[in-house]
């Protein structure tokens, strides 16, 4: 053992991360399969990592689980992206007005302080059993997160910038698109990262509730069946599903904002 | 207010002691702004605070003028009223002899904060004043790289603020602030966060600009060396509600930062000065 942490020690710093990574990931599932070899570990209640591997493949090869894996990639995506824009748009746009804002921001909280899942019954019976009931319930948790973000934002933007601005002789408009929407978009881009999540979230329990299709519908269906090794299958692809869409969000926020990147970034050793 | 009456007899005293009779010989133009009988009141928690107290402040045509006074005395609403984001209650603001409402448009400033936009790069942070102008691209963007040439930036066109020094930065906001030539340069402070040497030299680039542009400047601080060093006359305020108290003539020919901090007379204003700004220390104490 002392060896083998010595030869990852020497390693460049990325790759012995990446090996200790791989490690502990084989290592949880190899104690699984193996508890479950012996007896230690039900595979009726739990199911096996090889078992998973095997439906895995099946799915994979069939078809199946990429045709469920699209219908929630693309309920979130839609949900995420309509949802955000419209929450960050209409929250940018509350900085015109101070009145209209202040009048409408208690009921933006008294909504916000519902969870936004519990209007998925009522989403269901308006939209059907669809991709739109889906799209709506995933809308309906990101638009107000990004919402209240947005205005927030909009808010604290910088007073003297917006100052220097009316010298220089600009109007309300000039500030909104030089001061207003710049200096805002790192929180909104922040919330993107939490509102793909949400955007999952959405259609997934909007797929619990009621669907034919779906990453949602397929956990639901296989675990009323006590079918776990396909009900591990889906929250794994779930998981890299949030996983891809994550980094996605990482390199769009790098590209959409290239004076934040830090290059010069000291890590503080303590 | 009996300390402040008996206070004031001594600043009449001392200001006597430098203010020349006549008006100094260097520039004596026509006045280029002139701000009469400013009254600004705010209202906090229900109760109007009244901050300027009637304030006259007129500056010659390629004057330079620093308004200085104690803490809390209301240099920002000074600051504010000059560069046209606050509009006084009373009071007459004229350029060349002329009424205006508010001095929007005419007034460039820096600020000790170099309020560069930090998700523009140096050149786009340059161009904004152009850009609201609607100056065609070419023409502001060529006018823009001689400008950075000039102050010693050329290179440095597609950096982001934060990438460069603070002496940088605030080179970028001068370069910002003459490009859109305004006729008035209102500073604030504008190198009060600057290490000494980097000061010194951005008070000669920013005295060499104002000489070249032939610039009228109102230098707002509560820095008795540098209003000193950089201006012809200072201002000094009193306490809420701020009303000017003494007007000094600064007769130091040199205009160079380190050749006017040379200046055997230098001390003397400067004394003057905190001696002015002194009393107002000890009257609030009491």
């Amino acid at each position: 053992m002392t060896i083998s942490a010595k030869k990852i020690r020497a390693l460049p710093e990325g790759v012995s991360r990446t090996l200790i990574q791989i490690g502990m990931i084989l290592l949880v599932f190899g104690l699984w399969e193996l508890g479950v070899r012996i007896g230690w570990i039900s595979a009726f209640l739990f199911g096996s990592p090889l078992g998973i591997a095997h439906y895995l493949a099946k799915a994979i090869y069939d078809g199946t689980l990429l045709y469920d894996t699209w219908i929630t990639v693309f309920e979130a995506t839609l949900g995420f992206v309509i949802g955000t824009l419209a929450g960050s748009i209409l929250g940018l746009s509350l900085w015109y007005s101070p009145f209209i804002a202040r009048t409408v921001e208690p009921i933006v909280v008294a909504f916000n302080s519902v969870p936004k899942i519990a209007f998925a019954p009522i989403i269901i019976l308006w939209f059907g059993t669809g991709l739109t009931s889906k799209v709506a319930l995933a809308i309906s948790l990101t638009s107000i997160v990004a919402l209240i973000a947005a205005y927030q934002a909009a808010k604290d933007a910088d007073p003297d910038l917006q100052g220097l601005m009316v010298t220089l002789g600009a109007n309300k408009h000039h500030i909104f698109y030089s001061v207003i929407v710049p200096s805002s978009l790192p929180a909104m881009v922040a919330t993107f990262r939490i509102n793909v999540g949400f955007g999952l979230v959405g259609a997934v329990v909007g797929e619990f509730i009621s669907s034919q299709h779906g990453l949602g519908h397929l956990i639901f269906t296989a675990s009323s069946l006590y079918d776990l090794n396909t009900v591990w299958a889906g929250l794994f692809t779930l998981m890299a599903v949030g996983f891809v869409l994550y980094f996605f969000i990482d390199w769009f926020e790098r590209n959409l904002l290239p004076w934040k990147t830090n290059e010069h970034r000291q890590e503080l050793r303590v | 207010m009996q300390i402040a009456y008996s206070n004031k007899t001594l600043i009449t005293f001392k200001t006597n002691v430098f203010k020349p009779k006549s008006q100094p010989r260097m520039v004596s133009s026509a006045t280029k702004l002139s701000l009469t009988g400013l009254q600004k009141s705010f209202n906090v928690k229900g109760t109007v605070l009244p901050v300027l107290n009637g304030i006259d402040i007129s500056v010659a045509s390629g004057g330079f003028l620093s308004v200085i006074g104690p803490s809390g005395c209301g240099k920002t609403t000074v600051f504010n009223i000059i560069a046209g984001l606050l509009e006084p209650d009373e009071g007459t603001i004229e350029v060349d002899g002329l009424p205006v409402a508010n001095l929007r448009g005419r007034v460039g400033y820096m600020m000790q904060k170099d309020l560069l936009f930090p998700w523009r790069t140096v050149l786009q942070n340059v161009l904004l004043g152009l850009e609201l102008k609607q100056v065609p691209e070419n023409e502001a963007r060529e006018l823009a790289l001689e400008y950075l040439n000039t102050y010693g930036l050329a290179g440095f066109e597609n950096a982001y603020p934060k990438t460069l020094s603070g002496g940088m930065r605030q080179r970028v906001a001068l370069i910002r602030t003459l490009i859109s030539d305004p006729d008035i340069l209102l500073l604030d402070e504008p190198f009060s966060a600057l290490d000494y040497q980097t000061r010194l030299y951005l008070e000669g680039v920013l005295m060499e600009a104002v000489e070249t542009h032939k610039k009228t400047v109102i230098l707002v601080t509560h820095d008795i060396d540098e209003a000193v060093a950089l201006s012809r006359n200072v201002i000094v305020l009193s306490g809420r509600p701020t009303q000017v108290k003494a007007n000094y003539t600064i007769d130091i020919q040199e205009r160079t930062p380190i050749g006017a901090r040379s200046d055997p007379r230098f001390s003397e204003y400067f004394h003057a000065l905190c001696a002015e700004l002194d009393i107002q220390t000890r009257k609030k104490a009491t």
